[in-house]
């Protein structure tokens, strides 16, 4: 099976590869897996709490490179959203971008798994934060 | 389910290797295509696949895992229909920390986990048949949910020692 090019360029190159501290309020964290492909994906993200501002995204991802491909496309896309407006970005918009074949949808899916799971750590994290404040 | 009855069995996660391998035999002794030269094309064509499902049965079968696999497939529990949600938090925190670990690991580290990850498997392995013979008494969707969860860290500790192997060959 041949990647496309946006796909060897993710993996060649992967944007904002690392991690972020876990206990930060305000960074969200979303560690998801696929068993069937033994892959797993870590994202993280880092909120502005007064303007709900994506300011820093970081993936670690040990899997095939669609996988890598799509948390790395993630984080980009995920930078300077607003947290609601980061919840829209769908598995298909990933699976366009990166001209993934419908073996590697999965690839995709995981990514946005990874994307929600990130997002709902955060808003948890921020209710008890303001209850602790409150 | 079709592999289990076209070698004449009822389906049971915990197979005799020897009796199964005899059946294989004589099933496909009973399809061998030089029996079937006389027969209408319609029975050829019958015996033919049943060979080639026999074949696959076979295959499938005689592998405990791979076995376990069909079994769960065929009982809503299939690997590929499994979202994130199913896998167990701790289990990707750890299979995350243990590849982090071998990333950074230098040879002996290294040749040290692949030990380490081989001795889980066979935990792993030891935890599955003691399930296996579990549902061969009673088949409760319980106990194949509990191994679908000791397949999935299989599966993850598999890849853990291929990328063991990757990084030894190196």
């Amino acid at each position: 099976m041949a990647y496309s090019d946006k796909v060897v360029d993710h993996y060649n190159n992967p944007r904002n590869v690392g991690s972020m501290d876990k206990a930060d309020p305000n960074v969200g964290t979303g560690m998801v897996g696929a068993p069937e492909c033994g892959d797993v994906m870590k994202l993280q993200i880092k909120v502005n709490p007064a303007t709900h501002i994506i300011e820093d995204a970081k993936f670690k991802t040990f899997g095939c490179g669609s996988a890598i491909a799509s948390s790395s496309l993630a984080t980009e896309w995920l930078k300077g959203k607003a947290v609601d407006e980061a919840l829209e970005i769908k598995n298909t918009d990933i699976v366009n971008e990166l001209a993934l074949p419908p073996v590697k949808i999965h690839c995709s899916v995981l990514a946005e798994d990874a994307i929600k799971a990130a997002i709902s750590d955060y808003k948890a994290k921020a209710i008890t934060e303001t209850a602790v404040t409150a | 389910m079709q592999y289990f009855e076209v070698l004449g069995l009822a389906p049971r996660l915990t197979l005799d290797l020897k009796d199964l391998e005899k059946r294989f035999y004589a099933k496909s002794r009973e399809l061998h295509p030089d029996r079937f030269a006389r027969a209408p094309q319609a029975e050829q064509q019958r015996a033919l696949e049943l060979s080639s499902l026999l074949n696959d049965a076979y295959r499938t079968l005689r592998e405990p895992v791979a076995r376990a696999e069909y079994v769960l497939k065929n009982s809503g529990f299939d690997i590929g229909e499994q979202r994130s949600k199913d896998v167990p938090a701790e289990l990707l925190e750890e299979v995350f920390e243990l590849n982090m670990a071998l990333e950074e690991a230098d040879r002996p580290q290294i040749e040290a986990a692949g030990v380490r990850f081989e001795k889980l498997r066979a935990e792993i392995d030891q935890e599955l048949a003691t399930r296996f013979g579990q549902w061969d008494h009673a088949a409760e969707s319980g106990t194949l949910a509990q191994i679908r969860g000791l397949l999935n860290r299989r599966r993850y500790i598999e890849n853990l020692l291929r990328d063991v192997n990757v990084h030894l060959s190196n």
